[in-house]
């Protein structure tokens, strides 16, 4: 209340100093209960006005069907119109007991612990390699980001061929070094490893990019008083490089695994989510039970589960990035 | 009535606008609208009596051109209304969208369906049933459809679909590496086999010829073309199987792991690839590289455009009774929220030419439902057509259920659960018990239709 005051006093010595007009960039509704200039007005009219289109799409897009999500959650509604009276939480016991739910959820967060190693890893060496110094930056910077611009069909058209048991590249390259040929998208134990590698190729450039950001804004003087020092590259790295770095690979796991929880393009147009059920994400099965298994308020009670889910990694994210900035 | 063909996809079109044609176009509706505001309200009567009738469709192809004649054919035989078709993707995006066109109140006036995902429509009332006098009124009654056509399309009563034709499951064959194996007959064609050891003897004896495989059947990551297979040699043993909600699943085990062991038999990299999908399948079967093929009807023109020396033939019975898998492109009418009754007359007519005009359906390989065609000498004509029509008679639909049908999620669980046996890491009595347990947990949950 005090820092509010102390504003608020400050605001109105700035409003009556000549010729330096006063700009709130937080309006809100107690100051402007209390000041009722015309201006005010006109300003908060105005800030509305700006904002409506914003909020408009946001009530209708998000917070509706948000709880309109939660309330069929809580029914047995299905796509034909049947039963959509209220059973309470019966969805969610179903849900919680549900063996194929379980399975997809386990293949979601399977697919993000190993997706997301690799995505922060090889990020981190693409961008030391590049921030090295090497020739023809540009190149090395276009070739590792264009596969991000790529859509998801595109890129899981490409691989589903490379992939191809019988007339992939990758498996005539294996024949041609005496190699066995791999089933790729169809051996339940190597699936989800080989969308993991589409994955890689396909988002990398993203991680890759902000670690480069962050390693260029690293001070120059820090590796010259190392060199002087007579570190040598490896240890300027260890010791300057990833230290310095540390904020930037917090935040990138943390996207990265958001991200990664979301899986379903790749999974769907590679696999459908097979070989036996190996690839299926929960995104995948929430569709299939509410679309083509017509039942809307099941699958709106594991979307909640699911939500649920990504409510706590991001709050771990808001912990840990609150500690480090504390 | 332009604007209708953009959405028609490329079949129509191929042709992209210019902006001059796009400032043309806009300059000529310009005029059109400032003659109806200087004619008054009658002037657009005469635009106004040809009524724009939507139909969607998931043929593609060979298929998806074959249909779009025939619609361009019935819209030229009535200047009263004209069908804009909409060609959707096969499976399950086709179906969920008319489901959610249908349960919004604005799905198009007319539709193709497996007859088989009927039973997860007709009950929850996303269609409506055909009025068979209306159809009658055109010379289509059901006397015009073989009996296992006519009955698949009841439910409850009503008639709910209307069959176009049935494209069961059968077996292409290249007439050189049969000639050479020597396994043709007499008539030049295929001789019969009656057990699986026969037909994995004659197999092999074509693999001699090929050097490659005797057999083509790409299967992997196709819950469609492992059901295929196996539904039909299932129904080979006379066995039968029925889903009911609530009930555990019913069906001969038996008869089951003998068929999911004989189809795992053949994936020896000699009789068939051991990992093949769909596409190699056909791609090897087309550039000569095995004898013979398991696949649907409607591949026989790409072989035909290959000029490939092929015949067909329907699944030789290794067990005993005759059976194939099969199902059938069917007319089924969405529910609307408001019927336009003049338009519902028109869809009952374009059905009816449709089915009058099934030769030329015929020639994509399909088996018409309409028997007038069936019975004409045209159709005697179509090789190797004519050495399959026989399978209308021993065609076998999926069993019914919500769940189940060409395209459904079931048929994916299917494959989750016997891909493993045919790639010989799973014993086919445990893949089989796994797909039970997976279809009793379908069938023990609340029926949503």
């Amino acid at each position: 209340m005090s820092s509010l005051a102390t504003s608020q006093g400050a605001e109105q010595t700035a409003q009556s100093m000549p010729g330096q007009p006063r700009r709130n960039p937080f309006p809100n509704s107690a100051s402007g209960s209390e000041t009722s200039s015309p201006r005010r007005t006109r300003d908060n009219v105005n800030g509305w006005g700006f904002a409506a289109p914003f909020l408009a799409f946001f009530l209708v897009f998000l917070v509706w069907p948000l709880l309109y999500g939660l309330y069929m959650s809580l029914t047995g509604k299905s796509l034909t119109g049947a039963n959509d009276s209220l059973i309470g939480l019966a969805n969610y016991a179903e849900a919680l007991a549900d063996a194929d739910m379980w399975h997809s959820l386990g293949n979601t967060l399977y697919f993000t612990v190993i997706s997301t190693v690799p995505l922060v890893l090889v990020a981190l060496a693409m961008a030391a390699l590049v921030n090295v110094g090497l020739p023809a930056q540009w190149l090395w910077r276009l070739s590792y980001f264009a596969p991000y611009l790529l859509a998801s069909t595109v890129v899981s058209l490409f691989f589903s061929w490379m992939y191809n048991p019988q007339l992939g590249l990758i498996n005539d390259s294996l024949a041609k070094i005496g190699l066995p040929k791999v089933a790729w998208l169809n051996d339940p134990n190597v699936a989800m490893w080989s969308i993991v590698i589409a994955t890689l190729w396909w988002t990398v450039g993203f991680n890759f990019l902000l670690y480069l950001a962050a390693m260029q804004n690293i001070p120059a003087q820090h590796y010259e008083a190392a060199s002087l020092d007579g570190a040598g590259a490896w240890r300027q790295f260890f010791s300057i490089t990833l230290p310095q770095l540390t904020p930037t690979t917090v935040m990138i796991a943390l996207l990265q695994i958001l991200a990664s929880l979301k899986i379903f393009d790749q999974v769907y147009q590679m696999t459908a989510g097979g070989p036996a059920g190996s690839t299926r994400p929960v995104v995948q099965y929430i569709f299939e039970t509410g679309f083509t298994g017509y039942r809307l308020g099941y699958s709106a009670a594991i979307s909640y589960i699911f939500f649920g889910l990504i409510v706590a990694v991001s709050a771990m994210q808001f912990f840990i990035t609150r500690r480090r900035s504390a | 009535m332009k604007q209708f063909d953009f959405f028609a996809g490329k079949q129509l079109s191929g042709k992209q606008v210019s902006r001059r044609q796009l400032l043309a176009g806009t300059a000529a509706l310009g005029s059109v609208f400032a003659a109806a505001g200087l004619t008054g309200c009658g002037g657009t009567a005469s635009a106004a009596a040809v009524r724009d009738i939507a139909f969607w469709h998931l043929l593609s192809g060979g298929d998806g051109i074959k249909m779009q004649a025939m619609i361009r054919a019935a819209n030229g035989a009535n200047p009263g209304f004209k069908v804009h078709p909409t060609v959707l993707a096969w499976g399950p995006p086709y179906y969920t969208k008319l489901a959610m066109a249908s349960a919004g109140g604005r799905p198009p006036e007319l539709a193709i369906m497996h007859a088989s995902r009927v039973p997860g429509y007709a009950p929850g009332g996303l269609i409506d049933p055909w009025d068979m006098s209306l159809l009658a009124e055109h010379g289509v009654t059901a006397e015009s459809f073989a009996p296992r056509i006519w009955d698949k399309s009841q439910h409850d009563g009503n008639v709910f679909s209307i069959a176009l034709d049935s494209h069961p499951f059968v077996m292409f064959y290249n007439t050189d590496v049969a000639g050479k194996a020597g396994v043709l007959a007499a008539n030049g064609q295929l001789q019969e086999v009656t057990s699986p050891q026969d037909f994995l003897a004659m197999a092999r004896e074509m693999q001699k010829v090929t050097q490659a495989h005797g057999l083509s059947f790409g299967y992997l990551g196709s819950g469609s073309q492992m059901w295929r297979l196996f539904y039909t040699l299932y129904k080979q043993h006379g066995a039968d199987m029925e889903l009911t909600p609530g009930q555990p699943m019913k069906a001969d085990r038996d008869a089951a792991v003998e068929s999911l062991a004989f189809m795992a038999s053949l994936f020896d990299d000699t009789v068939a690839a051991k990992s093949g999908d769909i596409g190699t399948g056909i791609a090897e079967f087309a550039r000569g590289g095995s004898g013979m093929l398991f696949s649907g009807v409607w591949e026989l023109p790409t072989f035909k455009k290959a000029d490939l020396p092929v015949d067909a033939a329907t699944i030789p019975t290794l067990y005993g009774t005759p059976a194939s898998y099969a199902d059938s492109h069917s007319f089924v009418l969405p529910r609307q929220l408001n019927v336009d009754d003049e338009k519902r007359r028109d869809v009952y007519k374009f059905v009816s030419d449709m089915l009058k005009g099934s030769l030329s359906w015929a020639e994509a390989g399909h088996i018409p439902a309409y028997q007038p065609i069936v019975q004409s000498q045209a159709y005697r004509e179509l090789t190797p057509q004519i050495h399959y029509a026989s399978a209308a008679d021993i065609i076998a639909y999926d069993p019914e259920a919500w769940f189940s049908g060409s395209g459904s999620d079931w048929q994916t669980y299917f494959a989750e659960n016997v891909q493993n046996v045919l790639l010989g890491r799973d014993k086919a009595a445990d893949g089989w018990d796994a797909f039970v347990r997976r279809t009793n947990t379908l069938l023990s949950r609340p029926n949503p239709v």
